[in-house]
């Protein structure tokens, strides 16, 4: 067990620092100068020029790439060539917005997911379990900017309800829930049709099961069975799903973003894109990327908790 | 079911961020205008929503207009400025007279003026201002080349003196190279704004709300609004849903263009005004077939300009036929020189001898240009012209490609720059036009004492311009305001200055 975490670990940085140098150097040829992407197209070659010295781009790739990687991993992440201000306050500000969002989202997803695949796995076959299969199919269906727009004209701009769009601190408290309700419900009622058919398959195969037969040869009801001995077993697959939905999430909703104008890391980073505001690109997405394997371990390390038989595997 | 793998989730994600399209970025500039017709609220607040978003405070070192469009006579001021019609103004200077010679410039400045942090504007501000505009990178200081040195007569009365006369001086002091900094706030113009203005700045939220509040030293008349906030949208349609739903009070420069019919209705009043924009279709002369005039002749005779304009703006806007735009003094309209003529145009392909053209046309990646580009595409195909459209993420790509590297045959931008029709007088520029008929036109226009001379020589330059298509001028595109009934006074041009919202009124 203790070798287990210690191999992961040792995983883990390399896979973080083999990252560092895939986003530096890849990020780095994207073609269109830093420089002149900020100055726009009256600009002239001297002034380009004279620009690209104060940002430091002029210098070698690995002298950056040096500064860009130390400055990173010592909270520093340098100035943004767009807005000349410290990088690490601006991706740490976006980066709580999106959290937020995510988990949000995830948790409307899950609410879906969880009795909707439970529901279509128990009923497979039988009518209802089949209209709630093909409610998931629909819902997977729907892209979610689809469902955000749908959601504005809905509760926003018909029923005044909810906000169009904005951001509120969750200081804000009850604000908070008013801004975040309908992108967290957009993202999640997609992603929550998409964990449902997973929900739906771990069950059934766990159905399948012979512990199962024999929880059941025991004499217990089926519904416990699958309570007691079924959900924990579905739920390994399902944490794994979770997880990498939560990578998808975290930069895929920059459309429901840019549709509720929450300045989350995807906006952040598309405007940076579009700026050519590199620093602030490679410092998003290396954010990111440790967050996601962050994630990632902590799913590896927790699976053993929830299957003792992964124990032994490892 | 075991599908964990972080390696492989790293690339995927790196991948997918590398193919991330992009927003944002340069478009136009503004206008503004004074005087309140009724007494509004005083302590009301107003929000306005605009699209092109500031990346930071400093118009002195980042192009495009969307900071000086916000900054600029709302919390900056300059010695003059531009009225609503384009005329010029007195403000930071009271007079000004001009010698004979057009080498000097002396203005009388308002006395009794302070900036935000309190400190006193002199004659020393002018001096220290425009001298500066060497270290400028952004926003084309060179429009003040002629600016030879700055003379401080007295505490309030300054002189400019010019290498050689330029009629434009005037003019382009009413923009941001004209606005007046306070010595001790210019190491942080990109995080703070300290200005003269109506309204003082007071925070920016990057890319989410610029906030100002009323300045109650301020030296002319107050505003009538106690507080002022900007809210930028990238999504034309979040703008216009934030109009709908209370969350702005305004939209500036609106570009929900199918949505505007919805708005006229009691709850909203649309204003369609001018903007400084002008999408144009520059043809590579270097190109084969395009270095002859009668080629670029019939190209344009074979666009539809407003079936072009229906599918950029659902027709909203004005169709060209020159650079220059309505609010310019020396417009003049020319869409009907090589207008539509589809047979007219086949014809003349077919004369000049080029019957099986086939052209790269590079287009940036938004929708106006989308619209614009296979709207061409279909009429050129009507008279035998091939055309490829080449899409490149505007601005980084497309400017390396289409504007420093000139790799394009056709291409086509939204301009947004104020009258820079005398870029057709530099052959460096990527238009590639070379004409010493127009440089000398251009040096008339520069060395005119009057209006109506300044206007002649201009009109003479646009003539020829025209007359040697080095483009295709499509449309000027419009200005839409649309704002909630019970605000009035907001500006209805867009003059590629500042949106003065001090006049502006906020009832219930």
């Amino acid at each position: 067990m203790a070798l287990m975490i210690v191999r992961r670990l040792g995983v883990f940085l390399l896979t973080v620092w083999v990252a560092s140098l895939v986003v530096f150097f890849l990020l780095s040829v994207l073609p269109g100068d830093p420089a002149r992407a900020q100055l726009g197209l009256d600009a002239t070659e001297d002034q380009v020029q004279a620009l690209r010295e104060q940002l430091g781009v002029d210098r070698p790739l690995p002298v950056q790439y040096m500064e860009w990687v130390t400055g990173f991993f010592t909270g520093d992440m340098g100035i943004s060539y767009a807005s000349r201000a410290p990088v690490a306050p601006q991706v740490l500000d976006a980066l709580q917005v999106s959290l937020l969002l995510v988990a949000g989202g995830i948790l409307v997803a899950l609410v879906i997911a969880l009795p909707l695949g439970l529901l279509a796995a128990v009923r497979q076959n039988k009518p209802d379990g089949t209209l709630f299969s093909a409610v998931s199919q629909l819902g997977i269906s729907v892209p979610n900017f689809l469902a955000g727009l749908l959601l504005i004209g809905v509760f926003a701009v018909t029923l005044s309800w909810f906000p169009s769009g904005g951001w509120a601190p969750p200081a804000a408290g009850a604000d908070f829930l008013r801004h975040i309700a309908l992108p967290a419900l957009a993202l999640g009622l997609v992603n929550g049709a998409i964990l449902a058919r997973y929900t739906r398959a771990a069950v059934l195969e766990v159905m399948r099961e012979d512990f199962m037969r024999t929880a059941r040869a025991k004499g217990m009801k089926p519904g416990t069975a699958l309570l007691r001995h079924g959900l924990r077993n579905a739920m390994v697959p399902l944490i794994t799903v979770t997880s990498i939905e939560f990578a998808n999430l975290i930069i895929g909703a920059v459309v429901i973003e840019t549709v509720f104008v929450v300045p989350g890391l995807g906006s952040n980073l598309v405007r940076a894109v579009g700026n050519r505001d590199l620093i602030m690109v490679q410092s998003i997405v290396m954010c990111v990327v440790v967050l996601v394997l962050l994630v990632n371990l902590l799913v590896d390390l927790l699976r053993p908790v929830i299957d003792p038989r992964l124990r032994s595997a490892t | 079911m075991r599908i964990t793998r972080p390696q492989a989730l790293t690339a995927a994600l790196a991948i997918s961020t590398l193919t991330l399209a992009s927003c944002g970025a340069g478009d136009t500039a503004p206008a503004e205008e004074a005087g309140t017709e009724e007494t509004g609220n005083s302590d009301a607040s107003l929000a306005v929503g605009f699209a092109a978003v500031p990346a930071n405070l400093d118009f002195t070192s980042t192009g495009g207009a969307a900071i000086f469009e916000a900054l600029l006579y709302n919390t900056y001021e300059g010695l003059v400025r531009l009225g609503d019609d384009g005329t010029i103004e007195p403000l930071l200077a009271e007079s000004w007279d001009i010698s004979e010679d057009g080498l000097e410039y002396t203005f009388d400045l308002q006395e009794g003026v302070t900036f935000h942090d309190g400190s006193e504007f002199t004659a020393e501000n002018v001096e220290f201002s425009l001298e500066r505009l060497d270290e400028w990178t952004a926003n084309a200081p060179e429009n003040l080349e002629a600016l030879e040195s700055v003379e401080v007569v007295d505490e309030h009365t300054v002189t400019l003196h010019l290498s050689e006369p330029d009629y434009d001086v005037l003019f382009w002091l009413t923009g941001p190279e004209g606005a007046m900094f306070d010595p001790d706030s210019v190491d942080d113009l990109a995080t703070e704004a300290n200005g003269t203005g109506p309204f003082v700045f007071e925070s920016y939220e990057n890319a989410v709300e610029m906030s100002f509040s009323r300045n109650a030293d301020y030296w002319g008349e107050q505003p009538d609004v106690a507080e002022l906030s900007l809210l930028y949208y990238d999504d034309a349609n979040s703008a216009a849903n934030a109009l709908r739903t209370g969350g702005v009070d305004a939209l500036v420069r609106a570009e929900a263009y199918d949505q505007v019919d919805s708005f006229e209705d009691d709850e909203f009043t649309v204003q369609l005004g001018d903007s400084q924009g002008v999408v144009v279709v520059t043809l590579n002369s270097d190109s084969e077939g395009l270095s002859e005039v009668e080629v670029r002749q019939a190209i344009s005779m074979a666009i539809d300009k407003e079936s072009v304009l229906a599918a950029s703006t659902s027709g909203y806007g004005t169709e060209l036929g020159a650079p220059s735009v309505p609010t310019d003094p020396y417009y003049e309209d020319f869409s009907g020189t090589y207008a539509y003529d589809p047979e007219a145009a086949e014809q003349a392909l077919e004369d000049a001898g080029y019957d099986d053209l086939s052209l790269t046309f590079t287009i940036p990646n938004r929708p106006y240009a989308e619209a614009a580009a296979q709207v061409i595409q279909d009429n050129l195909s009507d008279i035998g012209v091939e055309v490829t459209i080449e899409s490149q993420e505007f601005p980084a790509v497309w400017i390396e490609e289409s504007m420093t590297d000139r790799n394009f045959d056709l291409t086509v931008v939204n301009h947004v720059e104020n009258r820079n029709m005398v870029n057709y007088g530099n052959p460096d520029h990527y238009w590639g036009y070379d004409s010493e008929e127009v440089r000398e036109h251009f040096d008339d226009a520069e060395s005119a004492t009057d209006d109506d001379e300044h206007s002649a020589a201009m009109l003479a330059a646009t003539e020829q311009i025209v007359e040697d298509v080095p483009g295709i001028w499509l449309y000027n595109p419009p200005n839409i305001v649309i704002s909630r009934t019970g605000v009035d006074g907001l500006p209805q041009n867009d003059l590629g200055a500042g949106f003065d919202f001090s006049g502006v009124t906020v009832t219930e």
